[in-house]
């Protein structure tokens, strides 16, 4: 009997949430991991004011312990970037979510990813967006999202092994462009794929730290201004006297 | 029958050049596997390895007695084995920095990478302990022996390294060991002799088989990530004792010295094939594919430092770090009819020429491009030319600027008297261009203009803003400084320019509130700001109130890359939680936790020995005494050679040949100080000369420290023009006595011990082990703080405090006799 409650109770949340079956999370599973995905939402991410309900929603329905190495399974919900090989991390919660926010995407959209890495940014978007096209150069790391979106059942996410320097083409203008590999420029090409009045994050810092994020805004004119945002409380640069 | 020590003394004086050599080796190891700072703070407690050989030998005296010729030679043949294996079994150990934050194992990793690198220090260290039991009357000698050996060991290993890769090094060194270790075997027992051959044959047929383990790189180096890319291929290694260049080719590699302002990609076209010269893994200069047509790199005209060519037309041009030579395309591009390219890496051309000549275009062979392999300050006070552009490249990586790798480099580059001579060096209507990747919070650009601002005045310019400009893109900033005030015309070409490319504009005379943050929009125009406050009368304020240190650095304080407060930390942490972690810079808590653990080491290995010892009664109620004089010897001694290695630095402008000939020097001259020290206590042992001896050699060093301090600035700044081999002799003049006068206190603390408790040797020389290597680390903590002067000046204190604990101990001596 209690089988069939925890079914009843699957399906309530599935409808309540309105999640498809893209959220991986197979009926009549026990989810282990929902109340520290849940807390993780609540305590790092809306307390730190990430507020938009698509944006929260996604990161509740994402199973991040799916895109972390198994052997560190258990910092998975933590807020911290994990490292998942090839010198690559998997960003830490609220810098997704923060991006996330910041890309102001909804159904309908579509966006592309310039670094896949685990894939998990791009599942996130994937509950929000129509499509999601991203591509990693990193042929291990791209078979690796590929195997992973097939089996958490994203097929609104297309992973390509490629160069992401010249976007893709023949899917563009984007609604939303986010570059997690920060190079010494911003690549052009990305920038004529943007659709006006769209927007691209690209997060810049050290391996393992974000330190801040670059937002790139096309105006309906395609004029091109960025801003340079904190992703977290900032401390006054000067003293108070 | 008293055991033969033929071959022991020129054994010890190998063991102890390959000792430094090692340590030379590992430190390259590791700034190519990790990170240079966190190499720094491995290798520091794996010297401690040397204060431990003397603890636990002390704790050993009885047992060995009448075996110290068979342990001399054992711990020869183990050094040897050791050099091999613990450079390969740290390649097995999967330690990784980034991972020390999430992953606990790698704690456990890095205290077993600690225990494994100091097993040879341990070892060349048990050698001079038992040569110190075996000779307790010639103490001296053996330090001096010690001493030279070192010194030659500094010196060969610097010309090595241009040979052989450091991996090679960790296998080579110990072929000279080996040969000392089977000269042992003529005096040595059957036992010995079939361990040693035995050693030596499966060592040669495992590098015969095996060949030589490489060096396992970081994942999270960018040389490891390009490698990742599919087409990505190293063409060429070069070795250098300054770094390991790697030229790799791949499509996937597109560097720019900053953003591509509005670039019209549809139209011009991607950017030229390049290859990427990756310097230790990390920092990547780039090669552009240049056929001869400069009109396919007009890219070059959409990046923050080619601003420059904006103000100043078809220009004489000198680029700093020319590198792979994008900058120096950038001058050709703009129509300089002559550009000068200095490079202080010998290994960057010599590969272009061997790899890429066609690929460049046989760029550093054009006629109208000159090339010197040289630091920029040195040849510009070498040859006293000026120039209209004077370019300094944008030489570290975009990345490693961003984690405050850099915090403990010295940079004379960007001091307030570098900006002074690259200023005089300028023909009017000149520019001097320097451009930084920009940091979050905002440090590296704001120090740069305050140097800037500072040298102007220091120049005798009464309104230095009206000669800075600063153009920023959304990486990196451009600083502009400016012989003669700008024109109207000049002002209105930098507009131009910044709002054609994008670019905002932080400072030019006249600029508004309204003209600022129009393209990279910061949350408050903070550098604009800064400026603002750079050029009034709140400078000091800014200075002390900013959260990071952004005071311009000085040839007494070079460190441009130290950034961080410590007054301000507790604002950071109380005002970021647990987010603070990657605004610190980690260069410098790297050298804070250096000291902290050597403190803890010393504490095992002096303050425990120092306990059983006083049981035993051995020490005579004099252990207090010994513990002051030789960790006062160890400090001072460190504080003086590195103060001055970094003031010969910047006179020999080199820092290779730099390094090499002071080190070799210090170490050399005071070996012979204390062989000086050894002869005459022997020959005059009344108790005399026991006190007066470190009497007159501290006064002597007292007189020196004062001299040098005073007027060193001035023979430096009237020889800086001089031919390399009259500054390196003159520096070698200049080392000699004080190094000389440097090796005459320890051997005469160590005779005194020696005579009337030689069971404390050995804890004496692990005391002034211990020191040196806490010494080295709190030399560069106070140089940071309070400059290299300074230094000298506690150095020097130190050495006459060390003169009561000296007096004490022999005062003490001659009661006991």
């Amino acid at each position: 009997m209690a089988g069939n409650a925890r079914f009843k109770a699957v399906i309530t949340l599935l409808l309540v949430t309105g999640l498809g079956p893209q959220s991986g999370v197979l009926a009549g599973e026990e989810d282990p991991f929902a109340e520290a995905r849940e807390r993780m939402v609540r305590e790092t991410i809306e307390l730190r004011d990430v507020s938009d309900p698509a944006t929260l929603r996604a990161m509740r329905a994402v199973l991040r312990h799916e895109f972390v190495d198994p052997a560190m399974i258990r910092q998975a919900y933590a807020d911290r970037p994990l490292p998942i090989g090839y010198g690559q991390t998997i960003s830490q919660p609220y810098i997704v979510a923060f991006m996330t926010e910041l890309l102001q995407v909804g159904p309908g959209d579509v966006a592309l990813e310039i670094g896949a890495g685990s894939g998990y940014q791009a599942a996130v978007l994937a509950e929000i967006v129509d499509k999601v096209y991203t591509i990693e150069i990193v042929p291990q790391l791209a078979e690796l999202s590929t195997e992973r979106m097939e089996r958490l059942g994203y097929d609104n996410v297309t992973v390509k092994e490629g160069d992401g320097y010249f976007g893709w083409e023949e899917h563009a203008p984007f609604d939303a462009i986010i570059v997690t590999a920060a190079a010494t420029h911003i690549p052009p090409p990305l920038v004529e794929q943007l659709r006006p009045g769209a927007r691209m994050v690209i997060p810049v810092g050290p391996p393992m730290q974000v330190q801040t994020l670059m937002l790139v805004e096309k105006d309906e004119e395609g004029q091109v201004r960025q801003r340079s945002l904190m992703p977290v409380r900032f401390v006054p640069l000067t003293g108070e006297r | 029958m008293k055991p033969s020590t033929r071959f022991m003394l020129p054994a010890l004086f190998v063991v102890s050049a390959v000792a430094i050599a090692y340590q030379i080796v590992l430190m390259r190891v590791w700034s190519i596997a990790q990170w240079h700072h966190f190499a720094y703070m491995i290798i520091s407690i794996a010297m401690l390895g040397f204060g431990a050989a003397g603890t636990i030998l002390t704790l050993l005296r009885e047992p060995l007695r009448g075996r110290e010729a068979a342990g001399f030679r054992y711990s020869v043949l183990a050094f040897m084995v050791s050099l091999p294996l613990c450079y390969i079994a740290v390649q097995q150990i999967p330690f990784e920095t980034f991972h020390l934050i999430t992953q606990g194992d790698q704690w456990g990793w890095l205290f077993l990478l600690y225990l494994l690198m100091a097993i040879p220090f341990v070892l060349a260290s048990a050698c001079t302990t038992f040569a110190l039991f075996l000779w307790p009357d010639r103490v001296g000698r053996v330090y001096a022996i010690d001493l030279l050996g070192s010194g030659s060991g500094a010196a060969l290993v610097v010309g090595l390294l241009f040979w052989f890769s450091p991996a090679q090094l960790a296998y080579g060194l110990a072929i000279p060991v080996g040969i000392m270790a089977l000269l042992q075997m003529m005096d040595g027992s059957r036992r010995y002799q079939v361990l040693a051959v035995t050693l030596i044959m499966i060592g040669a047929i495992s590098v015969a088989v095996q060949g030589i383990v490489p060096i396992q790189v970081s994942d999270y180096k960018v040389l490891s990530y390009t490698l990742q890319f599919p087409d990505a291929k190293v063409v060429a290694v070069r070795h250098s004792p300054l770094s390991e260049a790697t030229l790799v080719t791949s499509r996937q590699i597109r560097e720019t010295p900053g953003q591509l302002g509005n670039y019209p990609f549809a139209e011009a076209g991607p950017l030229p094939e390049q290859a990427g010269i990756f310097f230790d893994g990390g920092a990547v200069s780039v090669v552009n594919r240049f056929d001869g047509d400069l009109s396919r790199l007009r890219f070059l005209e959409h990046v923050p430092p080619s601003v420059a060519y904006r103000v100043v037309h078809n220009p004489e041009v000198l680029v700093i770090g020319a590198g792979g030579g994008t900058d120096v395309l950038m001058a050709l591009y703009h129509g300089a009819p002559e550009v000068t390219a200095a490079e202080v890496d010998p290994s960057v051309w010599p590969l272009i020429e061997a790899e890429l000549a066609t690929f460049s275009g046989y760029l550093y062979e054009r006629p109208d491009v000159r090339t010197v392999l040289a630091e920029g300050r040195g040849l510009l006070r070498r040859e006293g030319r000026r120039y209209d552009v004077i370019q300094i490249a944008l030489l570290d990586a975009f990345n490693a600027a961003a984690s405050g790798v850099y915090a403990l480099s010295e940079s004379y580059l960007y001091t307030r008297e570098a900006i002074q001579l690259y200023y005089e060096h300028l023909k009017p209507g000149g520019v001097l261009s320097i451009t930084r990747w920009l940091k979050t919070p905002p440090r590296d650009a704001i120090k740069m203009l305050a140097t800037y601002i500072e040298a102007l005045e220091a120049s005798g310019i009464e309104k230095p803003g009206d000669h800075i400009a600063f153009i920023r893109s959304w990486n990196a900033a451009t600083l502009l400084l400016s012989r003669d005030p700008w024109t109207d015309d000049q002002i209105d070409a930098i507009r131009d320019f910044a709002a054609t490319r994008h670019f905002d504009i932080d400072w030019i005379p006249g600029l508004q509130t309204d003209e600022v943050n129009q393209f990279t929009i910061l949350e408050t125009p903070i550098y604009f700001e800064a400026a603002l406050a750079l050029l009034s009368p709140e400078r000091e304020q800014f200075y002390r109130d900013y959260l990071f240190q952004v005071r311009p650095a000085t040839d007494d304080r070079p460190h441009f890359f130290q950034f961080f407060k410590l007054d301000t930390l507790p604002r950071l942490i109380r005002d970021m939680g647990h987010t603070w972690v990657p605004f610190v810079e980690w260069g410098y808590i790297a050298l804070w936790a250096t000291i902290l653990q050597g403190v803890l080491a010393s504490l095992l290995l002096i303050v425990v020995p120092a306990i059983l010892l006083h049981r035993r009664a051995a020490t005579g109620g004099r252990g207090r005494w010994v513990l002051a004089y030789f960790c006062a010897l160890g400090l001072a001694f460190m504080f003086l050679e590195i103060a001055f290695i970094q003031k010969l630095m910047l006179f020999l402008t080199y820092p290779i040949y730099a390094v090499a000939v002071v080190l070799a020097s210090f170490l050399i001259f005071s070996g012979i100080g204390s062989l000086a020290a050894d002869t005459l206590l022997r020959r005059y042992s009344s108790n005399g000369v026991w006190f007066h001896l470190p009497l007159i050699a501290v006064l002597l060093i007292g007189v020196f420290a004062v001299f040098y301090t005073l007027t060193l600035p001035m023979i430096f700044d009237t020889l800086a023009g001089a031919p390399d081999l009259v500054r390196i002799s003159l520096s070698l003049l200049l080392v000699a006595p004080l190094a000389f006068c440097m090796g005459i206190p320890l051997p005469c603390g160590l005779q005194c011990v020696s005579r009337h408790f030689p069971a404390m040797v050995p804890w004496a020389w692990a005391i002034n082990g211990v020191a040196s290597v806490l010494g080295a680390a709190l030399a560069t903590l106070l140089a940071i703080h309070v400059g290299f002067r300074q230094l000298v000046w506690y150095a020097a204190l130190i050495y006459v405090a060390s003169l009561y604990a000296y007096w004490a101990l022999a005062r003490n001596q001659a009661d006991a006799s």
